[in-house]
């Protein structure tokens, strides 16, 4: 701070003494300690000559030398801030000598006025003004040698001459110092003011240090070498203990930023906390569960699934299997080209001879990464890996090799009729094939050579919708629809003479029950829904076999015989007939036609065909989406069946039914190219719907008799197909039905492709008339 | 692999086997000296045949087969012996036969209508045999054939119609005849839709003009007559209906019964129908017995090649049974899964051949003593089999008309063994020739659309004759076969 000013006033100072430095030091070898002794000696020097001046300083290096850590501290920390400490001790010393009395007096000058004199200023030691010393010399800073020729050397503070000291004296030193004592200085020993005598322990002190020795007694400058710190840098330290604070190197950038920092902080522009945010109130609007806090410790859920427990390894898993364990190349192949996912082991047996030649796994990180991913992704469920075949899900069908016999190729192909054939039987005796076509002949057949039989040209315009072969081994009666008209033809050269007259009996005998009955009247007659009259064919058509014509007035598409054979059933299905006349039931003993229904089947269009049931006394009529039962005994409905298809083309009851060995059960085919089996005892709606074709189903058919359990279905794809559909005799177990064969042959004409299909009565053969103009027999 | 093969190859051709080559006809036979030869174990039949025919020294070449055990070799010897386990260290007993020649298209007759049986007048055939002291001289051969028009016809070998049945006006038969086999070279026996059996006799009054004139007619059946056998020794008929009844006839007016009366025409619609006029008037007889049992249509019945009391009938029900035709007795009923549509004897191996709905042939035992129904199937049809014959010239052989417009011949020694147990395949097919000549021999019809054979028949002199939808009788035969037989 004012290390200059002071090296200046101590140049002044010791100016004076210069030439007797060397005995001026040895006079003040008293103190022990040697720097002490020096600085000490400074001061004495000053304080004997210019003890004002020279206090401040001497103040100051006490301080700093007594202090010495404390003054780092502080020089630490006073850094910044540097002007304000001098300002708090001025303050101090400002404050110490009020003793609420002014220090000064008033007296009266020379003028007369009021003049104030103040007190000496008297600072303490730790006075900043210490130089406040009576006799200081106060000539500043100038050479001595300016006062040479004046008695004074200077002036004090008061401005009174500070006189030289007397010259007499000094004659008289010399004068002593010619019987020079023993410890003689020539020096004057300022706090006594006698001449300073060194005695001989002091002298010999001060010829050591002339000599640069060391001043204790029993020194040995020689002592041998401790080597604690040498230039060989050792490995473990000597000492384990932890380096003394001492030797900490403070660093000055370092203490400059931390000043930076206080000063920061003391002009407020660092908070060295957070000032506390006004949340408290916000906190109160939002409220915070801690969800676990009240958790306890709970059971497994019941769904819990622990980890499962692996199996312990295998030899196979060895780093050194047994050879047989290791897979052959062919393995290896196999291995690596069937897919991950389907491997049975993920990892092939390896052999690496020892365990150190064992690499690292190199699907660790794969199987690291996947594991996170299901961790992630996926709940941990049980996953046995499942190695079913699929073809063991499948329902347990038997396989079709084990139905046969059924229908597999075409046998014969019945060749004939111009335009599409659009009904077929074959008769009870399964030797005769009964077609009609849209030519107007119905034609009968040898079945198994295909040779044309019979052929009758019942109608040139109409086609003949519909042919069936009334059931029954005791005659053979075969019932054709062709246009308006039904007819009943007892073809010749068919059944033996015996066999033919019982044909020609059934039939005739209704022509007297018909006469007996006085015929309708004109007026009757037209009413719409009069009975038709049976009446004799014309005479062509009587010589080609037909017996009995029933002019119907509308076009009965469809007909049914009852399994006795007296009565048949026949639906003409058009939309323009009347629904009174729609269905008519025709009993051939008494030349008889009746209209059983008054009113139109509710729900879904005009009827579509109807079917006597093989043993009860029920006759099922569809319309175009229901099935309805009728007891004709009791004149009731007994049954509604809702197949849910949109039109029925066609159904069939299983002939079995009702019978020991089942329920009632109907195939529905439907113009929804749906297929489907009911099983009336069991719903309304279908037991199962086999929708496999790509077009509509014509017409479905039971195989009669029951004796294969097979039916088939005929659709204008132009395929048929062939199921196996068992009825079995409890109640409790379900139809089972597996497709069989899908047979393909007849040619789509005009986007008709088979109209009509039939079995043979014993054989699982089966016969299906095409829109192509064939009849097929398949076997 | 190929290296494998090779050297495997290789190895069979350096292994050899010892052979016994024997034979049972004289003519080829090798000389006695001939002790067993060793031959490389990779022949084949080719080879083996050439080797043989080298043996013999013969001018030209004559192909054989080789049967090993009964059945023929159609694979190396090698592999043979790898199959059946025998050492090739044992001498191999190796009978060699003729190999049956590929039967050739001879001739077609046309007809007008579909053909439904054919029968053969030779000096081999059995009604030449069995006419006691007629000498039939060669060259009169005669081929009988029933149309579906209901007329009867002789052929001459050279295509020409010798003879007609009359019309149905004039005593013939009303319907489509469905059998017809000639009793004797003198008479006739035939039967068809119209229930009638009917005898004809048949004279001829040179080489080129023959006449037919109806003998007897037969009543009793109900319903069709599908099939007729003849046992001219005894004069008796066998027929098999569709009225489920198998008849048994005589063909003396003196031994039969007086005709059913309700069974007869004109009985019944006379009134409103055609008259049938006869202008002929024929005796009438019934049947000696009808064999009811069956529940089917009887499709075929026959005599028992060697004991004329027993008959067998195969029918639709699925079941083939045998009859004491002198009792009028059931004796035995083989039922098989599958309706039978034609039947023919094999006496000398007790089995009977019966064609079925299902495309095959099923070989049965109809002894009471055999165990399995069906000792053997042959397969290779794609149709109803419905006409049977045997092979004149070898016991083991067979020929069948097919609904399919094939005759297949078969040797019931050429077999394997399938899961279904014994299979037999055939030797040679006979396709038609109508088919041939429309240029459509790859095109398969359908069902045998046009071409159905539906009457087969074999004589070692004509060949195999017969006939079919497409309206001819079809004669092929097989040159060699022929000519070896002739010594």
């Amino acid at each position: 701070m004012d290390a200059r000013k002071a090296s200046k006033k101590r140049k002044a100072v010791t100016r004076d003494v210069e030439g007797e430095a060397g005995v001026f030091s040895g006079d003040e070898l008293s103190g022990e300690n040697l720097d002490g002794a020096l600085s000490d000696n400074n001061n004495d020097l000053s304080e004997s000559e210019e003890e004002d001046s020279d206090s401040e300083i001497e103040l100051i290096d006490d301080f700093s030398d007594e202090d010495d850590e404390d003054e780092e501290e502080e020089l630490d920390s006073d850094e910044i801030p540097s002007d304000t400490e001098p300002v708090a001790t001025k303050k101090t010393l400002k404050s110490t000598p009020t003793d609420n009395e002014p220090n000064f007096r008033i007296v009266k000058d020379a003028n007369g006025n009021e003049r104030y004199l103040y007190d000496e200023i008297n600072p303490d030691d730790n006075s900043d003004y210490s130089d406040v010393e009576e006799n200081a010399n106060t000539i500043g800073d100038i050479p001595l040698t300016f006062y040479d020729q004046y008695p004074h050397i200077g002036y004090d503070i008061n401005g009174k001459r500070i006189m030289r000291p007397a010259k007499g004296e000094a004659l008289d030193a010399l004068l002593d110092s010619i019987e020079i004592p023993k410890g003689w200085t020539g020096l004057t020993d300022p706090s006594t003011g006698k001449p300073l005598e060194l005695s001989q322990e002091e002298l010999e002190l001060l010829k050591k240090v002339q000599m640069n020795e060391s001043t204790i007694d029993g020194y040995n400058p020689y002592e041998p070498l401790v080597e604690s710190f040498s230039s060989q840098l050792e490995i473990m330290p000597l000492s384990a203990a932890p380096e003394p604070k001492r030797r900490f190197v403070p660093s000055k950038h370092e203490a400059k930023r931390v000043m930076k920092i206080v000063k920061a902080i003391r002009e407020g522009r660092i908070l060295p906390y957070r000032p506390p945010e006004e949340r408290e109130e916000k906190d109160e609007d939002i409220i915070n569960y801690d969800l676990w806090a009240d958790e306890a410790e709970r059971p497994d859920h019941i769904m819990h699934i622990p980890a499962p427990k692996l199996p312990p390894p295998g030899y196979e898993e060895s780093y050194h299997p047994p050879p047989e364990y290791l897979p052959d190349k062919k393995e290896r192949k196999e291995w690596e080209q069937t897919d991950p996912e389907d491997r049975e082991k993920e990892f092939l047996p390896n052999d690496f001879g020892s365990l150190r030649r064992v690499p690292g796994y190199e699907n660790f990180v794969q199987e690291k990464f996947e594991r996170c991913l299901d961790l992630y992704l996926a709940p941990r469920v049980r996953r046995s890996k499942l190695n079913i075949d699929p073809e063991s899900l499948l329902p347990k069908l038997p396989s079709p090799e084990e139905l046969k016999p059924f229908p597999t190729t075409c046998a014969t192909v019945f060749r004939g009729h111009k335009g599409r054939v659009r009904s077929l039987n074959v008769d009870p005796t399964g030797i005769w094939l009964a077609t009609g076509g849209d030519d107007g002949t119905v034609r009968v057949w040898e079945i198994l050579t295909g040779r044309q039989l019979w052929s009758v040209k019942l109608s040139d315009e109409d086609a003949v919708n519909v042919v069936r072969w009334r059931p029954g081994k005791d005659a053979i009666i075969l019932a054709a629809a062709a246009g308006d008209d039904l007819f009943l033809a007892v073809p010749p050269m068919i059944a033996d003479p015996e066999m033919e007259k019982a044909s020609l009996d059934i039939i005739d005998a209704g022509w007297g029950y018909a006469a007996s009955n006085p015929p309708p009247s004109a007026a009757e007659a037209n009413k719409k829904n009069t009975p038709p009259q049976w009446i004799r064919p014309s005479s062509e058509l009587a010589d080609a076999g037909v017996c009995v014509v029933i002019p119907l007035r509308y076009i009965p598409k469809s007909i049914s015989w009852h399994r006795r054979g007296d009565y048949f059933v026949t639906v003409c299905s058009g939309a323009s007939t009347p629904a009174s006349v729609a269905i008519a039931i025709h009993t051939v003993s008494k030349h008889l036609t009746q209209y059983p229904f008054r009113r139109r089947l509710k729900g879904g269009g005009p009827p579509q065909t109807a079917h006597f049931h093989p043993s009860k006394p029920i006759l099922f009529v569809a319309n175009q989406r229901s099935i309805r039962g009728y007891d004709l005994s009791r004149q009731l409905l007994v049954k509604i069946v809702q197949p849910g298809a949109r039109w029925i083309s066609s159904f069939d009851i299983h002939p079995t039914s009702s019978t020991a060995s089942g329920g009632d059960n109907i195939i529905v085919g439907s113009y929804d190219r749906r297929l489907l089996w009911h099983d009336l005892d069991l719903s309304q709606r279908p037991y199962k719907t086999l929708r496999y074709h790509r077009k509509a189903i014509r017409a479905v058919k039971f195989h009669p008799g029951g004796r294969y359990p097979l039916f088939a279905d005929a659709s204008d794809d132009g395929s048929l197909q062939i199921f196996h559909g068992s009825v079995t005799g409890d109640m409790l177990s379900n139809a089972s039905i597996v497709p069989l064969k899908v047979l393909k042959g007849h040619k789509i004409t005009g986007e008709l492709g088979v109209l009509d299909i039939d079995w043979h009565p014993k054989e699982a053969w089966c016969v299906s008339a095409g829109a192509d103009g064939t009849c097929r027999l398949w076997m | 692999m190929s290296g494998d093969q090779e050297s495997s190859a290789a190895e069979a051709v350096q292994r050899q086997v010892r052979v016994q080559l024997t034979t049972q006809q004289e003519d080829i036979a090798l000389p006695e000296s001939t002790g067993p030869i060793l031959v490389p174990t990779g022949l084949r039949r080719y080879a083996l045949s050439t080797l043989v025919n080298n043996l013999l020294g013969s001018e030209k070449p004559v192909p054989f087969e080789f049967l090993i055990n009964g059945t023929f070799l159609r694979t190396s010897i090698d592999e043979y012996l790898t199959d059946n386990g025998i050492s090739a260290e044992t001498t191999l007993e190796i009978e060699y036969v003729r190999a049956l020649i590929p039967p050739l298209h001879i001739a077609s007759f046309q007809h007008d209508d579909w053909v439904s049986a054919t029968d053969v007048l030779s000096s081999t055939s059995h009604a030449a045999s069995w006419a006691s002291g007629a000498t039939f001289s060669k060259g009169q051969e005669r081929i009988l054939s029933g149309s579906y028009d209901g007329l009867l016809r002789i052929w001459n070998m050279s295509s020409q119609t010798i003879a007609t049945s009359p019309a149905a006006s004039e005593g013939g038969h009303t319907a489509s005849i469905k059998a017809a086999k000639f009793v004797s070279p003198n008479q006739i026996a035939s039967a068809g839709l119209d229930r009638t059996v009917r005898l004809w006799k048949y004279t001829e009054d040179d080489e080129f003009v023959g006449k037919i004139t109806p003998q007897l007619e037969l009543y009793g059946h109900k319903s069709g007559i599908e099939s007729l056998a003849v046992h001219a020794p005894s004069n008796r008929l066998l027929t098999g209906s569709s009225d489920h009844n198998v008849g048994f006839w005589s063909t003396k007016k003196a031994d039969a019964p007086a005709a059913p009366e309700n069974l007869l025409p004109n009985t019944a619609r006379t009134s409103k129908r055609r008259k049938l006029n006869t202008s002929v008037s024929t005796p009438q007889r019934g049947p000696l017995a009808l064999l009811s049992a069956h529940t089917g249509p009887v499709s075929a019945a026959i005599f028992d090649a060697k004991d004329s009391t027993v008959g067998y009938s195969a029918s639709w029900d699925h079941s083939l049974r045998t009859w004491d035709l002198v009792t009028a007795a059931l004796v035995d009923t083989r039922t098989t899964s599958h309706s039978l549509l034609s039947l023919e004897h094999l006496p000398e191996h007790s089995l009977l051949a019966a064609g079925t709905s299902a495309r095959h042939i099923t070989l049965i035992d109809p002894r009471a003593s055999a165990t399995t129904v069906a000792a053997m199937t042959l397969r290779g049809h794609t149709n109803a089999v419905v006409s049977l014959a045997r092979d004149p010239s070898s016991t083991y052989g067979l020929i069948s008309g097919s609904h399919d417009g094939t005759c297949r011949i078969w040797d019931i020694r050429s077999t394997k063994n399938d899961k279904e147990g014994v299979v037999g395949e055939s030797v040679y097919s006979i396709a038609r020739k109508s088919l041939e000549e429309e240029g459509k021999v790859d095109s398969k019809r359908v069902g045998g659309e046009g071409v159905k054979v539906f009457s087969v028949c074999w004589d070692q002199t004509i060949g195999i004759v017969s006939a079919g939808e497409d309206k001819r009788i079809q004669i092929n035969r097989g040159e060699g076969v022929l000519s070896s037989n002739k010594e």
